[in-house]
């Protein structure tokens, strides 16, 4: 046992927190010890000026008020944890899929109305025409104007231009 | 016995008539009037030939409306007269020609050959005023055409 706390039980003597039999042995001690007989009597002369002197002091609010704040504490934390592993409700579903799916809906329905108005190319599709192709891998695009004034046939194919030395039109 | 065969002659004679009116009303419908068409061979190209007959204005307007290309010159024109469900054929190249022909109710077909095979083969109603063509690209930034109209 160190100097430091021979003190503390010297001081634990004085203030009176030994068990029965501690208190005598460190009491028989005393008997035989001057220093330690010098500082239990300073220590016990301390104490005495002391008592009656220290100012009363009260905690600001009471201790059940502390103990209820922590269970308050403790309280909040479970049910927020419960609230996370609670399997989603009816009203969460519809939240989480159902108005998203809503607003594409919206979207969709809002995009589909601004294109109603289809741009004017100046030409349509089909009409009383007929077309066969005898070359299986040409490609060929066909269509009307808007007027139907004019049908045109578009051929994948270059044809040669160059005009015959002899001009074999028939009448 | 008289009157009986009497009924008899006059309902096969309503008969007849009516027999000879389905088949001569047939006929007629099957008819075709004969048409005068005008094929061009037309150069539609981005850059400006001088020395080539540019198409009549109301080709090229339209042409111009549709395609890309801003220029279009006729290299050869023929006007083809085709009677009734008649064919009539037009070289237009060395190597490409058309066969026209005149079908019923107006109608025309126009197949395209070239270097001896049947590419395309359109068949429509072809009123004065409007065109057929038949188109393609042909090399570098120019397409050739094919304008089919019906003339009075």
């Amino acid at each position: 046992m160190n100097e430091n706390e021979i003190q503390l039980k010297v001081q634990a003597l004085v203030d009176g927190e030994l068990t029965g039999q501690e208190a005598k042995e460190w009491r028989s001690r005393l008997e035989t010890d001057a220093g330690l007989k010098e500082l239990h009597a300073r220590l016990t002369a301390v104490r005495g000026l002391m008592t009656g002197a220290e100012l009363p002091r009260t905690l600001p609010e009471s201790g059940d008020f502390h103990w209820s704040q922590i269970s308050k504490a403790i309280e909040r934390e479970e049910r927020q944890a419960k609230h996370l592993a609670r399997p989603a409700s009816s009203a969460n579903w519809l939240l989480r899929w159902v108005l998203p799916l809503a607003g594409v809906a919206c979207l969709m329905l809002l995009l589909t109305l601004l294109q109603t108005t289809k741009p004017d190319l100046g030409i349509s599709l089909g009409s009383d025409h007929e077309l066969e192709l005898s070359i299986d891998d040409l490609d060929v695009m066909t269509f009307n104007t808007g007027d139907d004034a004019m049908s045109v046939v578009w051929l994948d194919y270059s044809l040669d231009l160059q005009q015959d030395e002899i001009d074999l039109w028939l009448d | 016995m008289i009157t009986l065969s009497l009924n008899n002659l006059i309902s096969r004679f309503i008969f007849l008539v009516a027999l000879l009116l389905f088949v001569s009303g047939g006929f007629v419908v099957a008819q075709a009037d004969p048409i005068t068409v005008q094929a061009r061979l037309v150069l539609g190209t981005s850059k400006e030939q001088k020395g080539k007959t540019e198409v009549p204005d109301t080709i090229r307007k339209r042409l111009a409306k549709v395609f890309k290309w801003m220029k279009y010159y006729e290299l050869r024109s023929r006007r083809l007269s085709i009677g009734d469900g008649a064919t009539k054929t037009a070289k237009l190249s060395k190597t490409s020609k058309i066969e026209v022909s005149n079908r019923k109710n107006g109608r025309i077909a126009v197949s395209l050959f070239s270097e001896g095979k049947m590419l395309v083969q359109k068949s429509q109603t072809l009123r004065s005023g409007s065109y057929m063509v038949l188109a393609g690209e042909s090399g570098t930034d120019s397409a050739w055409f094919i304008v089919l109209s019906k003339t009075k």
